[in-house]
C-alpha cells in the first residue's frame, strides 16, 4: 500500500480538483485559478532553474508574451481565444531560442542579471508598440465562465507536472540535472549542454505562455506594466524554492501553500500582509533553504535538529 | 549645439549620482557574491534618512549625509551579521531571494513608517543656478555630482591604502588565505556589506535632493544599479564611475532623440549587449 501511494494520491488529487467547481463558491473557484496558474508559473520556472540550475528572472518576459500573444490576437485580429494562446505559445518559443542562445551562454548571476534586464526591455517596447495598445494596454471581449478557466488552468498544470515528471526519470531531463550540477563536466560526458539548454528554456517559456494567455483572457484587459512584472517572477522562484526546486511536487505545493498564507493574512491583517511575506521569504531560506519537499523527506528523522543542521552547512 | 551642450551636461550630472547609487552593490557582489536586491530599499532608506534630519532636525542636506550614511551603515552591520552571515555558503539563487525578502520587508516597513506620499529634500538653495558656457546649472546638481565623485574616489584609495581596505580586497580574492592573515571573515563581511549598504545610503541622499522620494523608489534604481555595475565592471571603483556616466548620456540623449518612454529600452539594451559580449565589464579584466 506505501509503495502504491505516490501512484494513486496524485491523480486523486487531480480528480478531486477537478469536481471543485461543481461544490464551491465563486469566491473558492477564483482563488483556484490564480493559485493553478502561479502554480503553472512556478512549476514552468522549476524546468530552468530548478532542474537546468539557470536562476531566469526571464519567466516573466514568456508570461508577458503570451498575455500580449492572445490579447493582440483576440482584440486586434478578432482571432478566437485558442488561436491567441497559440500565438502567445509561439512567440515565447521564437523568444527562448532567438535570445536564449546568447543569453544562455552567461552563468550565474550574470544570467539572472541578462534576464532580468531583458524582462525590463520588452516591458518598454510594447508599452511603445501601437498594435499593442501603448501604455493604455488592451481590453478583451468578456467572458463569464470561471469554471471554464479553471479546469483550464487545471489541466495546463497538469501538462507541465506531466513534462516535469518526464524530466525527472528521462534521458534528456537526467542531461539537464548534469548541467546543473557541473556545466563542463556534462558538456565532457556528451551532452550538446545548448541544445539542451534552448529547449529547457523553451519548454519553461511555453507553459509560462499558455499560464499568460488564460489570465489574460481572465482578467480581460491587458498593460504592459504588470503583463511583464519582475515582482511576479520572483513569485514563480520564491514558490518553487519554497517548495523544493528539481522536485516534481515541489513547485505546487510551494504555490498552494504560500498562495493560502498570503491570502489569509490579506483578509485577516492586511495592511502587515506584504511584510508578513517577506520575513516567511527569509526565515524560509535561513531554516530550510532546500524547501518543503526536503523538509518532510528528513524532518522524521532529524526532528529540530533538521534546522540547525541547515543553518550550519551555509554559514560563513 | 547649446542643447546639446545641454543635455551632455545633465547626462554628466545624473551619471555621477548612478555612479555611487552602482558603487555599493558593486563592492558587495565583487567581494561577497551576494547580488543584493535590497539595494535600492538601502537607496530609499537613505533618502529618508536625509529628509527626516533635514526637516526635523534642521540639519543642511549635505552635512545630514555623513550621519544618514552612519545610520545605513549600521542597518547593513546587523542585517550581514545576524542574517546573511547564515546563508553566504548556500545556493546562489537563495541569495538573491533572500535580499529579495529583506527589500520587501524594509519596503513594507517604510510605507507603514513613512506613509507612501512623495517627499522631496528641498534646502533653500535649491532653485538657484548658474550658467556654464550657455547651459543652466543648478547647484544642487552639481554638488551632488561633486560629492558623488569625492565619495567614488575615496573608496578606490580606501580599499587600495587603507590595513581594512586592503583586508576587504584580500578576501574577495581569497577567503581562506585571508582568513590565514588573521582577517575574521564574519566582521569583514558584516563591515563590506554595512560600507556596500551606507554608499547606497548616501546616494539616497542625494537622489532625493535631486528627484522625489516614496517607498517605492527602490527596485528600479537596483535595476539600473546593476546596469552600471556590469557596464563598469566589478573590481574597480573607477570602472563604476565610467559605467555611471556612460548610462547617464546615454538616457539622456535616449530621452531627446528616441523619446522619454525609450531610455529603458536603451539603458537595459545595452546591459545584456554587455553581458552577451563581454561580461566581465567594459573596463573589467577578462577571466
Amino acid at each position: 500500500m506505501r509503495k502504491a501511494l505516490p501512484w494513486i494520491l496524485p491523480p486523486l488529487v487531480v480528480v478531486i480538483l477537478a469536481a471543485l467547481p461543481w461544490f464551491a463558491s465563486p469566491t473558492i473557484i477564483q482563488f483556484g485559478i490564480s493559485t493553478l496558474i502561479l502554480a503553472t508559473l512556478s512549476q514552468s520556472w522549476n524546468i530552468i532553474g530548478g532542474y537546468t540550475g539557470y536562476a531566469s528572472f526571464g519567466n516573466s518576459v514568456f508570461y508577458g508574451l503570451g498575455i500580449y500573444g492572445t490579447a493582440v490576437a483576440m482584440v486586434q485580429f478578432g482571432l478566437p481565444f485558442w488561436v491567441g494562446m497559440l500565438v502567445g505559445g509561439l512567440l515565447s518559443v521564437v523568444f527562448a531560442v532567438l535570445l536564449g542562445l546568447p543569453v544562455l551562454r552567461l552563468r550565474g548571476h550574470y544570467f539572472a542579471i541578462a534576464t532580468l534586464a531583458l524582462a525590463q526591455v520588452m516591458s518598454a517596447i510594447v508599452s511603445n508598440v501601437q498594435v499593442a495598445g501603448g501604455n493604455q494596454g488592451l481590453v478583451l471581449p468578456l467572458f463569464r465562465g470561471d469554471k471554464m478557466f479553471y479546469e483550464l488552468a487545471l489541466g495546463l498544470l497538469v501538462l507541465a507536472t506531466l513534462t516535469v515528471f518526464w524530466l525527472s526519470r528521462s534521458r534528456f531531463g537526467f542531461g539537464l540535472i548534469s548541467i546543473r550540477e557541473d556545466e563542463d563536466a556534462a558538456a565532457v560526458m556528451g551532452v550538446n549542454t545548448t541544445y539542451y539548454k534552448v529547449i529547457a528554456f523553451a519548454l519553461s517559456g511555453v507553459f509560462t505562455a499558455l499560464a499568460g494567455g488564460i489570465h489574460a483572457y481572465w482578467i480581460t484587459f491587458v498593460e504592459p506594466e504588470s503583463a511583464f512584472d519582475i515582482t511576479l517572477n520572483v513569485k514563480m522562484i520564491i514558490m518553487a524554492v519554497f517548495g523544493g526546486p528539481g522536485s516534481v511536487f515541489g513547485p505546487i505545493v510551494g504555490a498552494f501553500v504560500l498562495q493560502s498564507v498570503s491570502e489569509i493574512l490579506a483578509t485577516k491583517i492586511s495592511s502587515l500582509a506584504g511584510l508578513f511575506f517577506g520575513l516567511v521569504i527569509v526565515v524560509a531560506v535561513v531554516f530550510m533553504p532546500k524547501g518543503l519537499i526536503d523538509l518532510r523527506k528528513r524532518i522524521g528523522r532529524l526532528g529540530w535538529r533538521y534546522f540547525t543542521r541547515n543553518v550550519k552547512e551555509n554559514r560563513l | 549645439m547649446d542643447l546639446i551642450w545641454q543635455i551632455f551636461l545633465n547626462g554628466i550630472f545624473l551619471g555621477g549620482l548612478y555612479a555611487l547609487m552602482a558603487l555599493g552593490l558593486a563592492l558587495v557582489w565583487g567581494v561577497l557574491n551576494i547580488v543584493n536586491l535590497a539595494h535600492g530599499a538601502f537607496i530609499m532608506l537613505g533618502a529618508y534618512a536625509c529628509y527626516y534630519l533635514y526637516t526635523g532636525g534642521h540639519i543642511d542636506p549635505f552635512l545630514a549625509l555623513p550621519l544618514a550614511m552612519l545610520i545605513i551603515f549600521a542597518l547593513g552591520y546587523l542585517i550581514q551579521r545576524f542574517v546573511l552571515n547564515l546563508i553566504v555558503r548556500s545556493a546562489m539563487f537563495t541569495t538573491l531571494l533572500i535580499t529579495f525578502g529583506i527589500d520587501v520587508v524594509l519596503t513594507y516597513m517604510a510605507q507603514i513608517i513613512f506613509t507612501a506620499d512623495f517627499k522631496t529634500i528641498n534646502p533653500p538653495y535649491a532653485g538657484s543656478n548658474f550658467q556654464l558656457f550657455g547651459a543652466t546649472v543648478p547647484y544642487v546638481q552639481m554638488f551632488t555630482f561633486v560629492v558623488a565623485l569625492a565619495v567614488t574616489v575615496g573608496l578606490s584609495v580606501f580599499l587600495r591604502r587603507a590595513r581594512l581596505g586592503r583586508a576587504i580586497r584580500a578576501t574577495a580574492q581569497n577567503l581562506t588565505a585571508a582568513r590565514l592573515y588573521g582577517v575574521n571573515p564574519r566582521t569583514l563581511y558584516a563591515i563590506t556589506f554595512a560600507l556596500g549598504a551606507a554608499l547606497a545610503g548616501g546616494a539616497g541622499g542625494l537622489y532625493g535632493m535631486v528627484s522625489q522620494i516614496n517607498p517605492y523608489i527602490g527596485a528600479p534604481l537596483t535595476a539600473k544599479s546593476f546596469a552600471i555595475a556590469i557596464i563598469g565592471g566589478l573590481d574597480n571603483p573607477l570602472g563604476v564611475i565610467v559605467g555611471g556616466l556612460f548610462l547617464g548620456l546615454v538616457e539622456s540623449f535616449t530621452a531627446l532623440y528616441i523619446g522619454p518612454t525609450y531610455t529603458s529600452v536603451a539603458s537595459f539594451g545595452i546591459l545584456v549587449l554587455v553581458l552577451i559580449i563581454r561580461p566581465t565589464g567594459i573596463l573589467g579584466r577578462t577571466a
